[in-house]
């Protein structure tokens, strides 16, 4: 999987040795972004413009409706300021900490076990794939709000083995566990991705570690993990740079306002609230900016910590 | 097969510009007017509970069988989110024709061009109250019309007090008074039934209480009119209460929204908007509900006030102002409409409405309770200030935040006042 690409650029470079006339090409290339203009259009017009304008934004006062007033860095001063924005940073940092590696456990874990061959696995694999599919939906966020609300099921199941929680729903500080549960549930995306990751790992590696007397804990870290590194780093960067982003499950849960006591306050909602709840667009939008760059960072350390632990096909270690 | 290639670029231009044509140009037809035959269809949304959307669907349906030029498109949310949508649909250019509004976001809309002045269409306004109409009006036009009016009360379920052996309340009592009513439900209701919610937690409640103690909530310059010490002493008269049986607590609350405990039938009481009424028995299946007055220390000032409920505001970008300007007219005053909404939408405002309808059994509980506090009416506050729905939003929050007990109420009063300092600042 991750010789693909430089075995592509290979047959890239190999091709230009074709004769071919200059007309042939420029005509080419006129076919080329003839086909690409539909995406070109929709890049600038949806993505680009609206990045440039929430950049300047960011800069401004702007209440939606009269023009916007330059102020500057007032916005990112202020951020540091207010203690709702210093709240939506924790909760988010918490869910990322914690529901990531969680949800990446969970998707492994069941890879593992459905990666091997037994009856039905065609079932279980939709089975356990279904959850992501309808997952972001808001239907799915009501339900789960149901679910865990004040004598639902979760409370009603757990009160049969003694534990009473009472209502997850209201209480702030059973809110995040929620939270992860609920994007742990929807781990099936990375899961369908590290299946695929482990198909590619060559079985003749386990059977001569098997030879060798190796267990299957000493098969994962030396074999399963190493060779997998790669998707994991891969699921690892999307799902981190995922977490970052969750909104409408929080939306739904907490009514739009982040509650209880602000325990579901995430970065996006309190950005979406900022902008379209007290008109403060310039404000949302230096939010916007600031997650950009944090995730931009945060990407960069991934990158760069790779080295130490990601390894690649052909790679010496 | 160069020809071909060609051929097959046109072709892809052609679709691809067809179609980013076709994306710009989806403006309707301009026809401002329609007929029977070819109706204008007007977008109409308001917030509410599945009571008040069968009244309103009863109503647009009798509209528009009067006015067969003329389908009106409804659709509705619940208060919060109401406000959120409006926002974004205002930066998009694209509010609904006419809508359902609040006092407290005339000005933030009105101040800003995004309403339309309905004194330059044909509005009747004759069977109002003239003390009433200043209400939907800012620098002397006139954005908002009201439907209809309401004042707060206490509400109680008569039949639950009963049970617990409790006298009903006659509604001359103070804070004090209350105080120990809401305990004593509490008491008897043995964990089941709770005395009410955190009336300090309602920003018109505080507004009634600045009101009976000659306070001003906001300044005519539109800065705060109360000190910080007045808002510790108000979110002080309940610290008793707090995390007893007197009060639900927060974790319960948040768990019915949207509705109220004592639409659930979880509280005994609840200090709100008059209007409330047939919402209430909806959602509790209670057979009566009473009113009384709020709690007042200075028994010959209660700080109550009529408060226009509702208003029906129109987009200043509608294309149909004279549709709109019909619906509205239709909506404030035929009396057909006053008997499908009753007093759900407040005490209906106009009179040629309020005559043409019949209050029975707890309708008249309400038309009766506006009148028996006429006496005690002062004039309605000044309309808010720009931002005020965020503010009366953030007096709710950090109160539920004092419920939880994540603040104090030292902290609580802080954090709401730099809230509303800030705001203030930024809309200045």
């Amino acid at each position: 999987m991750t010789q693909t690409p430089t075995l592509s650029r290979r047959s890239q470079s190999s091709a230009p040795s074709q004769p071919r006339t200059s007309r042939r090409r420029g005509a080419d290339a006129r076919a080329g972004y003839t086909f690409l203009l539909p995406w070109l259009l929709g890049f600038i017009a949806l993505t680009v413009g609206p990045m440039i304008s929430s950049l300047y934004l960011s800069f401004t006062n702007y209440n939606l409706f009269d023009p916007p007033k330059w102020i500057g860095l007032d916005n990112y001063a202020t951020l540091f300021q207010d203690e709702r924005f210093l709240q939506s940073v924790g909760v988010t940092l918490s869910y990322v900490v914690f529901g990531t590696p969680l949800k990446l456990a969970a998707a492994l874990a069941i890879a593992m076990l459905l990666n091997s061959k037994r009856k039905g696995q065609g079932f279980y694999r939709s089975a356990f794939y279904a959850p992501s599919l309808i997952g972001a939906s808001v239907s799915i966020a009501i339900v789960w709000k149901a679910m865990f609300g004040d004598s639902g099921p979760v409370d009603e199941g757990l009160s049969f083995f003694g534990i009473n929680l009472g209502g997850w729903v209201g209480n702030p500080s059973m809110t995040m566990p929620m939270m992860i549960l609920l994007t742990v549930w929807q781990f099936g995306a990375p899961m369908v991705i590290f299946l695929a990751g482990l198909k590619q790992i060559p079985a003749d590696l386990y059977e001569a570690a098997s030879m060798d007397g190796a267990g299957p804990v000493r098969k994962f870290f030396n074999i399963t993990w190493p060779m997998l590194s790669p998707v994991i780093f891969f699921n690892l960067l999307m799902e981190t740079i995922h977490a970052f982003q969750i909104f409408a499950s929080a939306y739904i849960i907490s009514n739009g306002e982040g509650g209880p006591a602000g325990s579901t306050l995430f970065y996006t909602l309190y950005l979406y609230l900022r902008g379209f709840s007290d008109f403060r667009m310039g404000y949302a939008s230096a939010m916007a900016w600031l997650l950009v760059i944090v995730v931009g960072i945060i990407t960069l350390i991934f990158f760069k910590t790779s080295k130490s632990w990601v390894h690649y096909s052909g790679d010496s270690k | 097969m160069i020809n071909r290639r060609n051929f097959l670029t046109t072709v892809a231009l052609g679709t691809a510009s067809a179609a980013f044509l076709s994306a710009c140009g989806q403006s309707s037809s301009s026809s401002k007017t329609g007929s029977a035959d070819n109706p204008v269809t007007i977008t109409y949304t308001w917030w509410g509970n599945d009571d008040r959307a069968e009244r309103t669907r009863k109503a647009i349906a009798l509209f528009e069988s009067k006015n067969p030029d003329i389908k009106v498109n409804g659709n509705f949310t619940d208060f919060a989110g109401y406000w959120q949508k409006r926002a974004t649909e205002a930066a998009g250019g694209g509010l609904p024709d006419v809508m359902q509004w609040d006092l407290s976001y005339l000005r933030d809309y009105g101040q800003r061009n995004q309403l339309l002045d309905l004194g330059t269409v044909k509005i009747n306004t004759d069977a109002f109250d003239k003390s009433l109409l200043p209400s939907g009006q800012i620098r002397g036009k006139t954005y908002g019309i009201p439907t209809s009016t309401n004042a707060f009360a206490v509400y109680y379920d008569p039949a639950k007090l009963k049970a617990m052996g409790i006298a009903e309340p006659d509604g001359t009592w103070n804070y004090k008074e209350f105080n120990s009513f809401l305990a004593e439900v509490g008491q008897k209701g043995n964990g089941t039934l709770f005395g009410g919610t955190d009336y300090t937690g309602v920003w018109w409640m505080f507004n009634i209480w600045l009101r009976q103690n000659n306070i001003q909530a906001f300044t005519d310059e539109g800065k705060l009119g109360f000190s910080k010490d007045d808002l510790k002493k108000w979110w002080n008269t309940t610290a008793q209460l707090r995390g007893t049986p007197a009060l639900v607590g927060e974790d319960k609350t948040t768990q019915l929204l949207p509705k109220s405990p004592f639409g659930s039938n979880v509280t005994a009481t609840e200090a709100t908007w008059d209007n409330f009424m047939a919402g209430y028995l909806g959602d509790s299946g209670a057979k009566e509900l009473k009113l009384v007055p709020v709690p007042s220390d200075d028994p010959d000032n209660l700080g109550l006030f009529l408060k226009p409920s509702m208003l029906m505001v129109a987009s200043a970008k509608t294309k149909y102002k004279d549709a709109a300007a019909r619906f509205i007219d239709f909506m404030v005053n035929d009396p057909e409409v006053g008997q499908i909404f009753k007093t759900s939408r407040g005490v209906p405002a106009s009179k040629t409405q309020r005559d043409g309808t019949t209050f029975e059994g707890t309708d008249k509980l309400v038309v009766d309770y506006e009148k028996s506090i006429e006496k005690y009416l002062k004039d309605a506050p000044q309309p808010p200030i720009v931002g005020f729905g965020t503010l009366e939003s953030s007096f709710k929050r950090v109160s539920s935040e004092l419920n939880y007990g994540k603040l104090t109420i030292d902290a609580a009063a802080d954090a709401w006042f730099k809230e509303a300092e800030d705001l203030i600042k930024q809309n200045a």
